[in-house]
């Protein structure tokens, strides 16, 4: 009621502004409209480079569309670079990361918020101190100790990593979730003869599923971006994820401009894909993973 | 209060594959790094202590350690004081003006989801010469200005800010999209009260949206100077940290000097700095908020 009350007494004051300011407006669209030329430009800019010849890509009309749609630059880059392989082995890092984080950080989320025991908080907070090490520090470290027991040059010198940043916020989106859950609905589980395993499988994971959701595409942004230790840690072709390849492929057709372009749009064409169909979501999830600052 | 009373096994079973594989590869590589750094050591041969040797060489004699701090800093400067400002009033505008926000949020936070590696690359491709078809070269040869055009990556006065520049455009988005969402929670009541009090437009901007965003600005504040501090994939895919150390920042002066170069006791001393720095940083912004914030209440 006091909503619609606001609105009718705002309504008439936001029309006549309208028309006062409609020169104001006009400039603010403006603004708008370039900000979003200089955001996306680029990508299109790209997008037109990986179809022209090299010829058209040298002659310096940066503005102009291709005279005939070069699609051979991307048979090229798709025979050149091994492009489906890339994509296969960052969609099986980042989904094997993706169940890891999910299953460990929700079990450590349930016992810090729901059991009755002395550690809980001192636990939290070690998870917490996580969210400010910079994974940078512990390339080195990790390398070394990677390279004594012989998992460097594996998918899990990736996984194992990967899984362990994103535990700590994964845990801190779930905890925060979970706490809000109110105990009533163990009580009634408990007295109903449900076991602690039972309770986690059967309640509290399926209420879980925004939480979940949430940790999945903040894993999948960082993981599937993820370029630096991967770069590390793995020198073999046949384990290279899709960033690594980008930058191998680059490196190595480095006068092929036109392939290039076409590896690279093949490149984010993924991501973007996922973008598209998940935008609110996402958008979402990486402001709830924000606030971990 | 927690009515799950469980033994300890239990417990254990739920925490410690999480715990111990969090604190195996996250926190003991930390540990280890701070003891490594005083170490005189390659990786393979024995290891000598020296102390604090590395530190004291790190501050008083390397040549690349001081300009890199620098350029770490002046990365955080760009992002906080250009970048940030942009983005606030970005997203007042957005809240103010647009119906139906989504698409145009959206469409700003696009660059943010794409990989470095893929970033790193099309940014070279459209600073590359004009004879190798970069675009800004083109676009100032189309507009006479030929006398500006630069090989923009590989001169060392102007590589460091064409590396700023994609930085600034990459996150740009992000920070709309964290303070509009800081804006869009502010209560509507609070702008109609004040609209009542005669406080309208810019006036309600001054005195309701700013010192009301301050959290969420923190938040801002925080990832863009820690990412700054870390920000050292988009260097290592342009420039690798040249030409000649030009572009060099802690983390890839980090990285040169221990993966590539193997001297590991070093590098880990410039990695315990880098963590120190953001332990620090982290602290210290959370305070001068704490007092912002007190002040506004």
């Amino acid at each position: 009621m006091s909503q619609s009350a606001s609105i009718a007494v705002r309504e008439p004051a936001v029309q006549t502004k309208r028309r006062a300011f409609s020169l104001k407006k006009t400039i603010v669209f403006g603004f708008f409209g370039i900000l979003l030329v200089t955001q996306l430009y680029p990508l299109l800019w790209l997008l037109i480079y990986s179809l022209k010849t090299n010829e058209e890509i040298l002659s310096g009309s940066f503005f102009a569309l291709p005279a005939s749609v070069q699609w051979s630059n991307y048979s090229n880059a798709l025979a050149g670079g091994r492009y489906w392989h890339y994509l296969l082995n960052s969609v099986i890092v980042t989904s094997v990361t993706m169940v890891f984080v999910i299953l460990l950080a929700s079990l450590a989320a349930f016992a810090i918020t729901r059991f009755r025991w002395k550690y809980g908080q001192i636990v939290m907070l070690i998870f917490l101190m996580g969210l400010m090490i910079p994974l940078q520090s512990t390339l080195l470290p990790l390398m070394l100790i990677f390279k004594n027991i012989h998992v460097l040059n594996t998918r899990w010198a990736m996984i194992l990593p990967y899984i362990a940043f994103q535990i700590p916020i994964a845990v801190f989106i779930m905890s925060g979730f979970l706490r809000t859950i109110p105990h009533e609905i163990e009580e009634s589980a408990i007295i109903d003869g449900a076991g602690v395993f039972r309770i986690f499988r059967s309640i509290i994971l399926p209420v879980s599923i925004p939480p979940i959701m949430t940790v999945c595409i903040l894993t999948f942004i960082n993981v599937w971006n993820e370029y630096i230790l991967a770069a590390t840690f793995i020198s073999k072709e046949a384990l290279k994820t899709l960033p690594f390849g980008v930058y191998s492929f680059v490196s190595q057709y480095s006068v092929n401009y036109g392939a290039i372009g076409a590896f690279l749009v093949l490149g984010a064409l993924p991501v973007i894909l996922v973008y598209f169909l998940l935008a609110e979501k996402i958008t979402k999830g990486m402001v709830a993973g924000a606030v971990k600052g | 209060m927690n009515v799950l009373k469980v033994s300890r096994w239990t417990i254990a079973a739920f925490v410690l594959p999480c715990l111990l594989l969090y604190v195996g590869l996250v926190f003991a590589p930390i540990v280890v790094s701070f003891y490594n750094a005083t170490l005189n050591w390659n990786g393979i041969g024995v290891a000598k202590h020296v102390g604090f040797d590395n530190f004291h060489r790190m501050f008083t004699n390397d040549s690349v350690f001081w300009p890199s701090v620098r350029r770490t800093f002046m990365l955080a400067g760009f992002s906080m004081l250009v970048q940030l400002p942009i983005a606030l009033f970005v997203a007042i505008l957005i809240s103010r003006y647009v119906r139906k926000p989504n698409f145009l949020v959206s469409s700003y936070f696009m660059p943010v989801i794409l990989s470095v590696a893929v970033i790193g690359q099309l940014w070279k491709t459209i600073y590359n010469p004009a004879s190798q078809g970069g675009m800004i070269n083109q676009i100032l040869i189309k507009l006479g200005l030929d006398s500006w055009t630069h090989a923009w990556l590989s001169e060392p006065k102007v590589a460091i800010y064409a590396i700023i520049v994609i930085g600034l455009w990459q996150y740009l988005g992000y920070h709309i999209l964290i303070q509009f969402t800081g804006i869009q929670n502010i209560p509507a009541d609070i702008y109609e009260a004040a609209k009542i009090d005669g406080a309208e437009g810019f006036k309600a901007d001054r005195y309701i949206t700013l010192p009301m965003i301050v959290p969420i600005f923190k938040i801002s504040v925080v990832l863009s100077f820690i990412g700054s501090l870390q920000s050292f994939d988009l260097i290592m895919v342009t420039t690798a940290g040249g030409p000649a150390h030009a572009t060099d920042v802690l983390a890839s002066h980090m990285y040169n000097i221990s993966i590539l170069s193997q001297k590991y006791g070093y590098g880990s001393a410039i990695a315990c700095f880098l963590v120190v720095v953001c332990l620090a940083a982290t602290v210290v912004i959370n305070l001068a908020f704490n007092r912002i914030e007190k002040r506004y209440n």
